[in-house]
């Protein structure tokens, strides 16, 4: 069988040979760690990104089939971007600057973390109305029509792991040009329909690029979304206005994509996911991904207890067991061999591999992962 | 309903502009500064938190409810001063070295500042020996250390153990917290108290300052 095959029969509750050795990535830090103890090239370490040729050389060497993430879209995000400039340089070191999506932020050298957030630009309807709205409509040059009219010769015909099309996020991207705090301060303004008007605008030019990428006849195995919502208690706002809000987005951009045959949609959101389940499987999401366990407990039996055999999954496995030994890595394998038992679910760490990774220890689990017929 | 009842339901709405004249008013009124800060701001800020361990409510809810707690503070501020009202306690609060984090620190800081407590915010990614002097220079019992990597949570044990290094681990209660912080990590590093969530914090906190 191949990776295509594999994943898309347990997506489907069909049988396969055996369980694809399936991964989300790393952070560029564990790279460069493994590129320094002689485990991957550098230069392979330097030009990774999910899904790129890089990815799937560092692939070939641990024995990972594919990487779910390996997904295509237009552009969409604001176009163009902010001029990203520096707009002070701070006493301790650091530098306040001015992000592409119009947040103020103190970056700091040697500093792996996300930077701090100080200040945003869109914080009123004249804000929305000048600076960005012109940077969210829908041009047909955020599709490139040229590489999807011969996406199927190109790519998708040449590869035998799924392929995705991004539909970008309905609100994770609203919260990465407002901020969290902007984003609480807009849902609250005294322009009571400003927010829904933000996060309206952003739909309508990421259905039209979907809409475009999918007119050139490119093929997809699935859609995916990004919205990283939520975090260790549960979404970053309440479940009722993230469904007033959400809902009708998430519902025309899956029926399009199913009409045009895909019936595999899923969800990139950390944190703990379940309050917002009911949204987006009522709405025709159906893949969980990555299942967070690890770092926030998120888990994907009780939601497939709640929703049904419909409720697909992609992830749960702990990485953080590749920071221990092997006993925690068997134990993994022993949860992902029950997991996956139930039909309908990919083993796959719950995020991306961060730095201490042993990487004798992804390499055992890519080699075992292989070995299970669920 | 009350004055304070009021300043209280606008507190919770997150009426920022509202909370500030309800003060003012309450102040034309001749009310005593400390029952306006306790029975109406931080009477207010005790139901959102609640409301927010309890999941009714959410972040937004909780942002713009601070944000009307510090509204009604700036007017209440100076008859405070005024007064001689002091509170009931201070802490050091920050996001330890290598971790940019904010928002689970803000949130904390936020909600232990309804408490009646006065915070000392130093900020993201702040070496030990920053939390050490404002130890030493502000007087605060309390330090509040936040973490959201597990790359850095050990910084919360950096600064535990410089403060011992300082002789100050006993006059201080450390609480610590963040995403990948457990209890039995905050056991295992020496820390006072953990929390999982801001709400809970704040309540913690409170109880280190008995009346």
């Amino acid at each position: 069988m191949t990776n295509r095959e594999r994943a898309l029969n347990l997506l489907h509750y069909k049988p396969v040979d055996r369980l694809p050795a399936v991964h989300f990535g790393y952070w560029s830090e564990l790279l460069q760690e493994w590129a320094a103890e002689g485990h991957i090239p550098k230069e392979l370490a330097d030009r990774w990104y999910d899904g790129g040729e890089a990815d799937r050389e560092i692939d070939k060497i641990i024995g990972w089939d594919f990487n779910w993430s390996r997904v295509f879209s237009g552009n969409t995000g604001l176009s163009p971007r902010f001029e990203h400039k520096v707009l002070e340089t701070l006493p301790d070191g650091g530098q306040r600057v001015q992000n592409g999506d119009g947040i103020i932020q103190r970056i700091y050298p040697g500093v792996v973390s996300i930077p701090a957030e100080d200040d945003y630009l869109l914080k009123d309807r004249e804000a929305f109305t000048t600076l960005f709205l012109p940077k969210m409509q829908y041009t047909p040059d955020r599709v490139n029509t040229s590489f999807f009219s011969s996406f199927n010769e190109q790519v998708y015909n040449k590869t035998d792991s799924p392929v995705g099309l991004h539909l970008g996020s309905v609100m994770g991207e609203i919260r990465n040009i407002t901020s969290v705090v902007g984003m609480s301060y807009l849902m609250y303004d005294e322009d009571e329909t400003l927010f829904a008007d933000i996060v309206d605008a952003y739909a309508e030019m990421q259905y039209r690029c979907a809409e475009a990428v999918l007119e050139t006849g490119a093929r997809f195995d699935f859609a995916h979304y990004w919205e990283d919502i939520c975090f260790n208690s549960g979404p970053l706002l309440s479940p009722e206005l993230f469904d007033e809000l959400c809902a009708k987005h998430y519902k025309r951009r899956n029926d399009l994509c199913r009409r045009y045959g895909i019936d595999l949609i899923s969800l990139d959101c950390d944190g703990v996911t379940e309050q917002l389940l009911p949204t987006w499987f009522e709405n025709g999401v159906n893949i969980m991904f990555p299942i967070e366990i690890g770092t926030w407990g998120d888990q994907f039996e009780p939601a497939r207890k709640k929703f049904g055999p419909g409720m697909l999954g992609v992830g749960g496995m702990d990485k953080t067991a590749f920071r221990k030994d092997r006993a925690a890595v068997d134990r993994e394998l022993e949860r992902m061999r029950r997991l996956a038992s139930l039909g309908g679910f990919i083993p796959c760490p719950d995020h991306r591999l961060m730095p201490g990774s042993r990487f004798d220890l992804v390499c055992y689990y890519a080699e075992e992962i292989k070995k299970i017929t669920p | 309903m009350t004055i304070f009842e009021e300043i209280s339901e606008k507190l919770q709405k997150g009426k920022a502009k509202d909370v500030a004249a309800l003060v003012a008013d309450a102040l034309r009124e001749g009310q005593a500064p400390e029952a306006i800060l306790n029975q109406g701001l931080v009477a207010g800020m005790n139901l959102v938190g609640e409301k927010f361990r309890n999941n009714e409510i959410y972040v937004p809810e909780v942002l713009v409810a601070a944000r009307a707690m510090n509204a009604g503070l700036t007017a209440l501020r100076p008859s405070l001063e005024s007064a001689g009202v002091k509170p009931v306690g201070k802490a050091v609060i920050c996001t330890v070295e290598g971790d940019m984090h904010d928002i689970g620190k803000n949130l904390v800081r936020m909600m232990i500042e309804g408490q009646g407590i006065e915070c000392i915010d130093l900020g993201v990614s702040v070496p030990p020996a920053r939390v050490v002097e404002a130890v030493k220079d502000s007087g605060a019992k309390l330090v509040c250390l936040s973490a959201l990597l597990t790359t850095t949570m050990m910084g919360q044990k950096a600064v535990i153990d410089a403060l011992k290094e300082a002789g100050l681990r006993d006059q201080v209660k450390v609480m610590v917290g963040g995403a990948p912080v457990t209890q039995a990590f905050a056991d295992e590093i020496g820390a006072d108290c953990y929390t999982l969530d801001a709400a809970s914090a704040a309540k913690a906190a409170r109880a280190f300052f008995p009346d």
